[in-house]
């Protein structure tokens, strides 16, 4: 027994001397003494303590070590094949096509699409030949072709040629669209305002670039595809209210409230999301009364005005001119300057931390090249125009009145748009068993019934019935047959099985302040003479 | 037919009043921060040597009134709102050697530089049957790296300690950032903790207010931060810059010229507006034209167009694929087809960088594999790739795809944005470039903010595929259309690449052999209004401009990495990234560009557009650039990379003169050994 340990003595020695070596020049690394006094207050005699902590760095090494494009062949679902089994499936796989074929309904569509020969406005030319009164293109206070605006912009392409040729951070912000952004912000009253290059992808931008996973978004069941896409890119949990409905608004916001208090779940970022004119029905949201339920509920508002703006209020200010509540108290108001301006693009207008914000964290903001700076000045000048002009407006609106009262009258048709909005809904009134009261709009009333629809579902809790394909087709054949007789007008055109909730077809008109009111009316009429030649022959 | 000098006044608008001196000596702008001594000092030696190297250049140049022969009577604006009237020290007003008697430029020397040496030019293309072959990627010293990792680490500290103290001594600044009054904080200072305490030291290097054309030159508004680029104060002063940053390859950021004079014409014609969606009667003759122009000229059947760049991904991306089906993306695909792949709901998996086998053994295993969980087969795979990769430079190994897809059966979207128009010897992008059908391709994406100097985008594919795309895509139901103006500047740029065949006589019609892709375009796809120079019909104007960018893009590239600077990406790409690798390095780099002689603009980029430790700056190369203008470049990169210790690179090294003097040798080297 002591010979083994005699004849083990130098290897002991030995050992114990490199150990002492390694310690010396182990605390001779700079940092050395903070580790061993972590290891040695982590240990704390307790084996079980260091085994965790050595656990948990090589958990920690694994993780950053495993690539983001690593194929994953851990998950239990792996199947494991050979090289021949692989051969096979991939032999075996046949695709669908990329794009399935139009149908012949879609085609037809395609082909009904009417193309102006020429610069649009209240009455361009068709490619067919034919021209005719324009009650279909976004031209509220006529700025298409003005000629001041005309002018400025040749003087703006010889500045600045077309393109702005960057994203807004590589050099692509150019003078014209800080002041098209401060013009922005002047005229509705907030302190700041930024530009977006198309005006859909604005909203989506803006929603994801202020609220993330696990924020609460209360929105209408009625908003526009854009915000439908940015809820869904910004994977908020969302509650929906009844359209247009803020007594179901308020209820919805109370359960958050209350579901918050109950599960004493943290403070998250909560917005209300809704439209100021909506684009799919022409109703508008009482922006006072939205004002005062986020403030007492401390919710943000985010005012989609893409419609509203440059077509209602004195000046076209929107919806925070037609109401008289301030501008700052929306607080990320969106709005078209393409729509509203007859130009491009779109802006979020509020305070400088949400714009900045969003200089930064708004998709389509960074990573898009800015607007050409002609539009940017065509802008700046419609806004000019709005200003100096007031009676824009007031000819818009009484041409809205004069075509109102003559369309508010006809019987194979229902109207749920806003008196004052500029874009006026018409839905085929026709008469169906299951649905009893033809005259009520579609789903605002029906929550009067007494039960409240389920804010996790998009659609409302009893959703009013009518025959799309019909309606559609009825719709459709007015459209044709008001082009026949030199009106253009469109049906409001939506992707049927994209849209979250289905949208009850209708035609949309969208007045202009730049036909006459003689025009409207006879535009009207030929509608009015349509909707009951083709409506109300089914009747 | 117009001339082009036939148009009507066009007085400058003054937005921005304009220099109140135009001193003898140009002012240096003090628009950069400094941030420590030795700052200060480098950029006095750069610029001190930049200076004596200009004057000993411009030894031979004539004064600036001489030379009006040279410009077209549009230019008399640009010259007289120059705010540097009589310094031409920096040769980007006017050219440093004036030209001969025979050479009349129809340009402005500062949208689009003057040059007349034909051996300047080159043919992009690839060798058919050849292996792609890109710049070896070189990983820098380990010194470097380190500290890299050490100036993030140390960024990171002292910004959290900034927070700490500032938390307690001011909280007012920090108000916005905390929660206050039942609001939670719309951006709380744990997920802006990036922006505020690193981009923000460095950002006066970005979003830099500009005005007048986005050309060869750029005129940068000069501007001051008072608290540390919390806000920016315009001093008034304007300074004109070479533009090495914006995205124009073909050089058509143009206010003078053809292009420009059919949009003057389109915006008398049609105005500026077009109101309205495509399929909600928004849709004009215009876009009908521009979109078989664009078909054709991509060399497709048909075509769609769309107002935005990115719009046209993440509205079009939705309508190809959905749930049940896979896209394979490239890891560095752009977030604008990120953002259409997420809105698809479509399942996504992620290859290496341009790494072949890596995409071929994912395709085995999700092709064998099926969805997850239900291991149903995929309803149909798409592979989306970029052309040209806007931040490496790198360029899509196309033959290798198209094999792999005969093989796997997947779809392919290439998404252009960057390729269409800068590559390939008739600019018709990466099918050009590699000399393939583009049908063989399944759908084609690109930009016209890039190549064209105009704005949005486009999707080209077959007939019914485009069809679909126009009932069921985003685009046609609820975007608006794109405005006359920028289709116009579309389909003029389009014609003067592809040439225009006009009849011989009114009757005959053009011969399909003619026309055949990639020909030109016949007269008859053309508005009938729209004003045509001669250089645009016989397509000598597009030639020259794709074989001026196309030898820039070869000289900058070789000739940065004979100077020993490590670059990404493939030798005919436009898009140049040089490496920085270390944070602090960044803004300097910008800083001394912008602050010299001859003022240079720059893009510099870092996490998270590229990884932690690749920071980089991008020069963005242009048709309009002279070879003096990439030798002014150079020889600032070659002082500043002195300075900042950026030749990292191991290999072959020559002295800057020499690269400038054998530049067409190396443009023509097959390889470059």
């Amino acid at each position: 027994m002591s010979t083994t340990t005699a004849a083990l003595e130098p290897v002991f020695t030995f050992l114990s001397y490199s150990y002492a070596t390694l310690e010396t020049s182990f605390y001779k690394i700079p940092g050395s003494h903070v580790i061993a006094r972590y290891v040695r207050s982590s240990h704390q005699n307790d084996p079980g303590r260091t085994v965790l902590e050595i656990m948990l760095f090589i958990f920690a090494v694994r993780t950053l070590l495993q690539s983001r494009t690593r194929a994953d062949h851990s998950g239990k679902h792996f199947i494991k094949f050979d090289e021949k089994e692989i051969n096979d499936l991939v032999e075996e796989w046949s695709p669908e096509p990329l794009a399935a074929d139009l149908t012949p309904h879609e085609q037809a569509e395609l082909a009904a699409v009417p193309v102006i020969s020429g610069p649009t406005g209240p009455k361009p030319k068709l490619i067919t030949g034919k021209t005719v009164l324009n009650l279909a293109s976004y031209n509220f206070t006529g700025l298409a072709g003005n000629e001041t605006i005309n002018e400025k912009a040749v003087e703006v392409l010889r500045k600045y040629g077309l393109g702005s040729c960057g994203p807004p951070g590589f050099y692509g912000t150019q003078d014209v669209h800080i002041q098209l952004e401060k013009d922005i912000a002047d005229f509705l009253g907030t302190e700041s305002a930024i530009l977006y290059a198309q005006a859909f992808s604005t909203i989506p931008s803006v929603i994801s670039a202020f609220s993330k996973r696990g924020d609460i978004i209360v929105a209408d069941r009625g908003v526009n595809f854009a915000i439908q896409k940015g809820l869904q890119i910004s994977r908020s949990t969302i509650r929906w209210y009844d359209h247009n409905d803020l007594h179901s608004l308020e209820q919805v916001l109370e359960s958050v409230e209350r579901e918050r208090r109950k599960k004493n779940l943290p403070l998250t970022r909560r917005f209300i999301i809704t439209e100021g004119i909506f684009d799919h029905d022409g109703l508008i949201s009482d922006l006072p009364k939205l004002v005062e339920l986020k403030n007492k509920y401390k919710y943000r508002l985010v005012l989609d005005e893409s419609i509203s703006f440059g077509s209602v209020g004195r000046t076209g200010r929107g919806l925070t001119e037609l109401f008289n509540v301030p501008a700052t108290q929306v607080d990320m108001l969106v709005g078209s300057v393409a729509t509203g301006l007859a130009s491009g693009g779109g802006f979020c207008a509020g305070t400088c931390h949400v714009v900045n914000h969003q200089r930064i964290n708004g998709t389509s903001f960074v990573f898009s090249a800015a607007m050409p700076a002609m539009l940017a000045v065509a802008g700046s000048e419609g806004i000019n125009i709005l200003r100096n002009t007031p009676s824009i407006l007031t000819t818009l609106h009484e041409n809205v009145r004069a075509i109102r009262a003559i369309l508010d009258k006809v019987d194979a048709i229902t109207i749920p748009s806003h008196p004052a909005s500029a874009t006026i809904h018409l839905h085929a009134r026709i008469p169906s068993p299951t649905h009893l009261s033809p005259n009520a709009p579609p789903s605002p009333s029906l929550s009067s019934s007494g039960k409240l629809s389920n804010p996790l579902s998009v659609i409302p809790r009893d959703p009013p019935y009518y025959d799309y394909d019909l309606e559609e087709k009825l719709l459709q054949d007015v459209v044709d047959e008001c082009l026949a007789q030199g009106v253009m007008v469109t049906r409001s055109k939506t992707l049927r099985k994209q849209e979250l909730a289905e949208v009850r077809p209708s035609i949309r008109l969208a007045v202009t302040a730049a036909l006459s009111r003689k025009d409207c009316e006879k535009a009207a009429n030929v509608i009015k003479a349509a909707c009951t030649k083709i409506i109300g022959k089914r009747r | 037919m117009p001339s082009p000098n036939s148009r009507g006044t066009s007085s400058p608008i003054a937005l921005i009043p304009a220099s109140p001196t135009a001193s003898l000596f140009r002012k240096k702008s003090p628009s950069a921060m400094s941030t420590a001594a030795s700052y200060l000092s480098a950029v006095s030696q750069a610029d001190a040597r930049a200076r004596k190297l200009t004057d000993a250049d411009s030894t031979t140049s004539t004064p600036a009134l001489s030379l009006s022969s040279s410009v077209t009577s549009s230019s008399a604006d640009t010259i007289l709102n120059e705010t540097s009237f009589h310094a031409n020290d920096d040769g980007l007003s006017y050219p440093k050697v004036p030209p001969t008697s025979e050479q009349v430029f129809q340009t402005v020397h500062s949208e689009f530089g003057h040059c007349g040496n034909g051996s300047f030019r080159f043919n992009s293309g690839h060798q058919k049957g050849e292996p792609l072959k890109g710049v070896e990627e070189q990983e820098p010293p380990h010194f470097v790296l380190l500290t890299t990792y050490l100036s993030y680490l140390l960024l990171i500290i002292l910004g959290h300690i900034r927070d700490f103290v500032g938390k307690r001594i001011r909280p007012a600044a920090y108000k916005h950032l905390m929660n206050q009054d039942g609001y939670m904080a719309l951006n709380s200072d744990f997920d802006s903790f990036y922006t505020r305490r690193l981009k923000m030291r460095i950002d006066d290097c970005f979003s830099q207010p500009t005005t007048g054309v986005p050309g060869r030159t750029i005129l940068l508004l000069d501007r001051s931060s008072p608290d540390y680029n919390l806000t920016y104060v315009p001093t008034g002063t304007r300074t004109r810059a070479l533009n090495v940053s914006s995205y124009n390859y073909l050089g058509f950021a143009q206010g003078s010229g053809g292009c420009a004079d059919a949009v003057e014409e389109s915006i008398n014609k049609y105005g500026v507006a077009a109101c309205g969606t495509r399929l909600e009667a928004g849709s004009l003759d215009l876009h009908v034209q521009t979109e078989a122009l664009v078909a054709r000229f991509i060399g497709m059947e048909d075509s769609l167009i769309s107002s935005m760049g990115f719009a046209t991904n993440s509205t079009i991306i939705p309508a190809l694929v959905s749930k049940g089906c896979l896209v394979i993306s490239d890891e560095l695909n752009h977030a604008s087809i990120r953002f259409g792949v997420r809105l698809s709901g479509a399942n996504v998996r992620m290859f290496k960088h341009n790494n072949m086998e890596a995409l071929e053994q994912l395709l085995r295993e999700v092709i064998s594999q099926g969805q997850p969980k239900t291991h149903r087969p995929w309803k149909k795979i798409l592979l989306i790739v970029e052309g040209l990769y806007s931040m490496e430079g790198t360029l899509v190994n196309l033959p290798v795809i198209l094999e792999l897809k005969k093989k796997y059966k997947f779809y392919v979207f290439i998404d252009e944005a960057h390729s269409v128009g800068a590559l390939g010897p008739h600019g018709r992008g990466i099918c050009d470039y590699f000399d393939i059908n583009p049908r063989s391709v399944d759908i084609l994406m690109g930009t016209f903010t890039k190549s064209f100097g105009a704005a949005g985008g486009y999707i080209a594919g077959n007939k019914n595929i485009i069809d679909r795309l126009r009932v069921s895509g985003h685009t046609g139901t609820y975007t608006e259309v794109m405005t006359p103006p920028v289709l116009t500047q579309i389909m003029a740029s389009m014609a003067s690449i592809m040439g225009v065949a006009v009849p011989q006589d009114n009757k005959s019609v053009v011969p399909a052999h003619v026309l055949a892709y990639p020909g030109p375009a016949p007269s008859t796809a053309l508005p009938t209004w729209m004003p045509l120079v001669p250089a645009m019909i016989d397509g000598s104007d597009g030639k020259m401009r794709l074989r001026r960018l196309a030898f820039n893009a070869r000289y900058l590239n070789r000739a940065l990495r004979r100077l020993g600077f490590i670059t990404f990406g493939h030798d005919d790409s436009p898009v140049v990234p040089l490496l920085l690798f270390n944070p602090g390095k960044m803004p300097v780099f910008a800083r001394l560009m912008r602050t010299r002689a001859t003022p240079i603009v720059v893009v510099i980029v870092a996490y998270p557009a590229t990884s932690l430790i690749t920071s980089r700056v991008r020069f963005c190369l242009s048709a309009s650039h002279t070879k003096e203008d990439i030798d002014t470049l150079l020889t600032a990169c070659d002082e500043i990379g002195d300075l900042l210790d950026l030749k990292q690179a191991i290999g072959e090294r020559w002295p800057l003169k020499e690269i400038m003097d054998r530049a067409v040798e190396i443009v023509n080297m097959k390889e470059m050994p």
